[in-house]
């Protein structure tokens, strides 16, 4: 009886999931904001759904954008190409969504970025940093900062700001660590320091102690970690028990305040580069940090702001063209300039943006703006 | 040098610890429990849910290995023991505490979030010099720990009245139901071992790293389970060698060849141990009924 | 309110012997009937969201039918059939963008590496078996992956392999827009599909079986069982690898991270619920477990509790896997007579208590 009854079960499951994928399409504007919801890295996604719905929630106060009421639709990739292409395409399919912001890792959004190319609609990510991501295709595009850029300022922070001439660099095996690894090694070069020692983790290490040891013993004054804060607070609190004179500079994804939680007094003084600073004197930034505190009780991280500027741009696009086309968002990001809580951003051919860092350091289980 | 094998022995005391909990459950049921990882990060997360509530560390971790321990009961209850009352093969058993895992794991994300968690530090007290060698006082507390534990699992084991009855279901549970041995009371308090051990190991390794997060146990798992198979699964003491054999080896290899093989290396000695001696260092031989 | 359920439970049993029975009867419509549906799925599927679905359908079909071979006729138990993948969808996926090379010469080429992987693995099966086998196999997807990761030179390491050309015949590229995904996923799918059935068919199919069954008694027989184990792998890591260079095509952008132990499981996780040593059950097992995370979208952050919970439910109710156990007997019933039930089920269960014996 069993049997028969689960195979019943199996077939109206497979008939409803094929029905379930029909939808229609609707008057309303909808934008799609796709990231990690569940996963090791669910955080960001959140974080992202969370900025996004922020963002369209302010709009929709104000009226919505051309009259039309605004609708976020919230799809989890689980942070795999795999779903994240399926996605891509039920994303494409929906004619009623007109821009996307998202996908969290530089590999995943690479692996939907062909399907946004070929059906032309807009994706803004807001974490990808792989540099091959925005060469894929003029709809393709990053609100997030170019690894050149952030090394140089980060580099900049080792040499200039903390006056250190022996530098180590830790880097998480990603595309991102490892790229970043390799610009910055350069730079430090470049800006008249030595780079004593490189050391590598995979992400999810929490034992740095042999990475440590060798950076350690090779002399280092200043170490750069190019990795999220997971890794980041743990290595500065396992560090600075074996050398509490080690200097560390981060780099902007590290930046959020699970940071100081996690190392407390080992965070201090740990210097950054970001586009992001919440305790900035801008309004809308204050705003925005108000807004989110108010709603989710978190503060928001950097990679957060940078999703909620993403769908600030695709709003203002469709605002700026005046029609609901994707086609036209495209056309218009090109020539926006957008004012934001990461800062002006401006496109170039590619899709990348160029923005201005500011220099931050912890102090007192604080953010603060270093002046210079 | 020496730094890096005292790295490696307090690391793979904790594999070791995890790795008794698949050893004690594969012993009973010739199954692997997959869903032991998330069973540990269950523990971790039980023990930061109780700090929070302002319980001190130390009942907090009691009550998180109280807690855990009845989980994996409650897993066995509902899940396992139905399968072997239907004698269904092994490998749905293996497939169902896959499925547990991602239950656990996702519902820990939903309750905690999946971000990393602050934990307080435990038995910190700097550094201490032991015959000349300063060691991290953390690392000292985990080794002696664990050892004890250890030392306890296997008391229980070999010398208590649960423990015999645990060897004889593990030996033949038909047999063992004829002399009057409640087979199911034996294997739900085999599973409650498991996940206590696995509760302490999450704690342990939680107030050392000072950090929580849903997905710890899942390489940390997996390396525990290579080293308790490398030991030779179902035996207590090949796990502990096993542990430490894995913690070392990742231990130096981090240290000698980069950090980015280190989780490569546990599985190749694994591969090469395997390849010489196919039940594991200590692993008793099947033997093949005909 | 139980009498009126199994009531009703009753009218669908006897309805689906019935078909069944029909089935039986017009064999030759229903395939020409599947064909024509096969051949017109694009053309009726609402979007092309549908439309990759079925092709991850399809290729965790192959994936499956690949594993199905070792673990599900064979008894050897892999967690690590996502080496063979990942092998696959590299060597395709390199071959292809530094050399330039066409999808057709590049996927035998991977397929064959992916095999030499598989007889890599395959050889320490002569001493392995269950528990130890498993995590051997576990270690060496494992040791693929960190490969891939740290040669950078070779694979580029996490930046991955981007850009990866669409697969094109005499210039014409095959897309999914243009449904040549698709079919190019059936073609594969047809030669794995036949490739299996002839094995499983053949003196190795039943050698296979034997050993599953009872390797000491097969070995008595005169069974040459290593060489079938190490054989059945190689081959299961062709196919592996074929579906793996597949993949690189279709998504065109590959890296460490798509090859993990997640991947293994849920290939293994589709044989067992699809029914090991079947061959619809793979197809079955893969159209469940695939559109399973799609259709649960809606439960978002508890679409993976949710994805567990069918798990244990699944191996709780039916622990042999949906088509386990529904192999057609020899007998053929005469048509229009409902199959005795009783019988036929204990016949099953006791085929199965044979075979619970080297489980992991």
């Amino acid at each position: 009886m069993k049997k028969r009854m689960s195979f019943l079960l199996v077939f109206v499951l497979l008939i409803v999931s094929f029905l379930s994928a029909c939808q229609k399409g609707s008057d309303t504007v909808k934008i799609a904001v796709v990231g990690p919801l569940t996963g090791d890295f669910a955080e960001y996604g959140t974080g992202f759904k969370n900025a996004v719905e922020l963002m369209v929630k302010k709009w929709n106060d104000e009226g919505g954008v051309l009259g039309k009421e605004i609708k976020v639709v919230a799809y989890d990739d689980k942070n795999t190409g795999e779903e994240a292409s399926s996605i891509a395409e039920k994303i494409v399919s929906d004619k009623g969504i007109i821009g996307v912001v998202g996908h969290f890792a530089s590999g995943v959004c690479m692996a939907a970025s062909p399907t946004y190319q070929e059906s032309g609609i807009v994706e803004i990510s807001p974490s990808a940093s792989h540099p091959d991501y925005t060469s894929e295709g003029d709809y393709i595009f990053r609100n997030n900062t170019v690894i050149n850029m952030e090394a140089k300022v980060a580099a900049d922070l080792a040499i200039e700001t903390l006056g250190k001439k022996k530098v180590g660099i830790l880097s998480v095996k990603t595309d991102w660590g490892t790229k970043t690894a390799e610009i910055t090694k350069d730079l430090v070069v470049k800006g008249g320091a030595s780079v004593v020692a490189c050391e590598e983790v995979v992400d999810g290490t929490l034992d740095f102690s042999p990475n440590i040891t060798k950076l350690n013993d090779a002399g280092a004054e200043v170490i750069i970690v190019a990795a999220m804060y997971n890794i980041l607070a743990p290595f500065a609190t396992q560090y600075k028990s074996v050398n509490p004179n080690i200097e560390l500079v981060g780099f902007s994804n590290a930046y959020s305040q699970q940071l100081i939680e996690l190392a407390k007094e080992n965070a201090e003084n740990i210097h950054f580069p970001t586009i992001f600073f919440h305790a900035s004197e801008n309004e809308q930034v204050q705003q925005f940090v108000k807004d989110y505190e108010e709603k989710y009780g978190q503060m928001p991280s950097s990679l957060t702001a940078q999703a909620y500027d993403s769908a600030g741009m695709i709003l203002t696009c469709i605002k700026n063209a005046d029609k609901v086309s994707r086609e036209a968002i495209k056309e218009e990001l090109t020539k926006l300039e957008y004012p934001g809580v990461t800062g002006v951003t401006k496109y170039d051919d590619l899709g990348d943006a160029i923005k201005k860092f500011t220099k931050v350091k912890v102090e007192n289980g604080q953010f603060v703006e270093i002046d210079n | 040098m020496i730094e890096q094998l005292l790295n490696g022995l307090a690391l793979g005391m904790v594999y070791a610890l995890i790795a008794v909990g698949y050893s004690l459950v594969f012993g009973v049921l010739r199954l692997v429990n997959f869903s032991h990882g998330s069973v540990y990060a269950f523990g971790a997360h039980m023990a930061l849910f109780f700090v929070g509530l302002q319980f001190g560390v130390i009942p907090a971790i009691v009550f998180s290995i109280i807690l855990t321990g009845i989980l994996d009961i409650l897993i066995d209850k509902f899940s396992l023991a139905p399968l072997r009352k239907k004698k269904s093969k092994g490998i749905a058993a293996l497939i169902t505490t896959i499925g547990i895992a991602y239950i656990i794991q996702n519902l820990l994300m939903i309750f905690f979030g999946s971000q990393t968690k602050p934990f307080p530090a435990i038995f910190d007290y700097g550094y201490v010099t032991v015959l000349g060698i300063s060691i991290k006082s953390t690392q000292l507390f985990i080794l002696v720990v664990s050892l004890i534990l250890l030392a306890i699992l296997t008391y229980v084991v070999k010398f208590t009245k649960i423990g015999l009855s645990m060897r004889a279901v593990e030996q033949n549970q038909k047999a063992a139901s004829l002399m009057g041995i409640n087979v199911n009371s034996v294997i739900r308090f085999t599973f409650f071992l498991g996940g206590a051990s696995a509760a302490i190991a999450g704690s342990l390794i939680s107030g050392y790293y000072q950090v929580v997060y849903p997905n710890m146990g899942f390489l940390a798992g997996l390396k525990a389970f290579s080293a308790a198979v490398l030991g030779g699964i179902g035996v207590l003491y090949g796990s502990i060698v096993g542990g430490l054999v894995v913690g070392v080896s990742e231990s130096y290899a981090a240290a000698l060849l980069g950090g980015s093989y280190r989780d490569a290396v546990a599985f190749i000695i694994l591969i090469i141990v395997l390849l010489f001696k196919p039940t594991g260092l200590f692993g008793k031989k099947d033997i093949t009924k005909v | 309110m139980a009498k009126k359920l199994a009531l009703k439970n009753n009218t669908i049993v006897d309805w689906i012997s019935k078909l069944r029975n029909y089935y039986y009867a017009h064999k030759k419509v229903f395939f020409i009937a599947l064909a024509v549906l096969i051949v017109l799925t694009p053309y009726i599927s609402p979007s092309q969201y549908i439309l990759r679905i079925i092709i991850m359908v399809g290729i965790y079909t192959i994936l499956a039918l690949a594993l199905g071979l070792v673990t599900g006729y064979t008894g050897q138990v892999s967690l690590g059939h996502a080496s063979f993948y990942a092998i696959g969808a590299y060597t395709s996926a390199l071959l292809s963008t530094h050399f330039g090379l066409n999808f057709f010469i590049t996927v035998p080429i991977s397929a064959i590496v992916a095999a030499i992987g598989g007889l890599l693995l395959g050889l320490p099966t002569l001493r392995l078996s269950g528990t130890y086998l498993a995590i051997a196999t576990l270690g060496f997807c494992e040791v693929v992956r960190m490969i891939l990761l740290n040669w950078q030179s070779v694979t580029n390491g996490p930046l991955g392999v981007s850009k990866i050309p669409r697969p094109s015949i005499f210039g014409y590229e095959l897309t999914l827009a243009n449904n040549g995904l698709y079919y190019l996923m059936i073609v594969l799918l047809i030669l794995t599909t036949a490739c299996m059935i002839a094995i499983v068919r053949s003196k190795m199919g039943r050698a296979l079986k034997a050993i599953r069954e009872d390797e000491l008694a097969a070995t008595m027989m005169g069974i040459k069982t290593t060489y079938y184990k190490v054989l059945a792998f190689v081959i299961s890591a062709f196919f592996s690898g074929l579906a793996g260079a597949f993949y690189a095509h279709l998504i065109r952008y590959i890296d460490p991270n798509t090859f993990v132990f997640d991947t293994s499981i849920m290939i293994l996780s589709i044989v067992i619920l699809g029914g090991m040593g079947t061959i619809n059950g793979m197809f079955l097992g893969s159209a469940l477990l695939v559109s399973f995370p799609e259709v649960l979208r809606f439960l978002q952050e508890y679409r993976f509790v949710v994805y567990g919970i069918v798990l244990v439910m699944m191996m709780r109710f039916r622990p042999q896997g949906i088509m386990g156990g529904q192999k057609k007997s020899n007998y053929q019933f005469p048509s229009g007579t409902i199959m005795n039930r009783n019988t036929t089920q204990t016949k099953f269960s006791l085929s199965q208590e044979n075979s619970v014996e080297g489980g992991v």
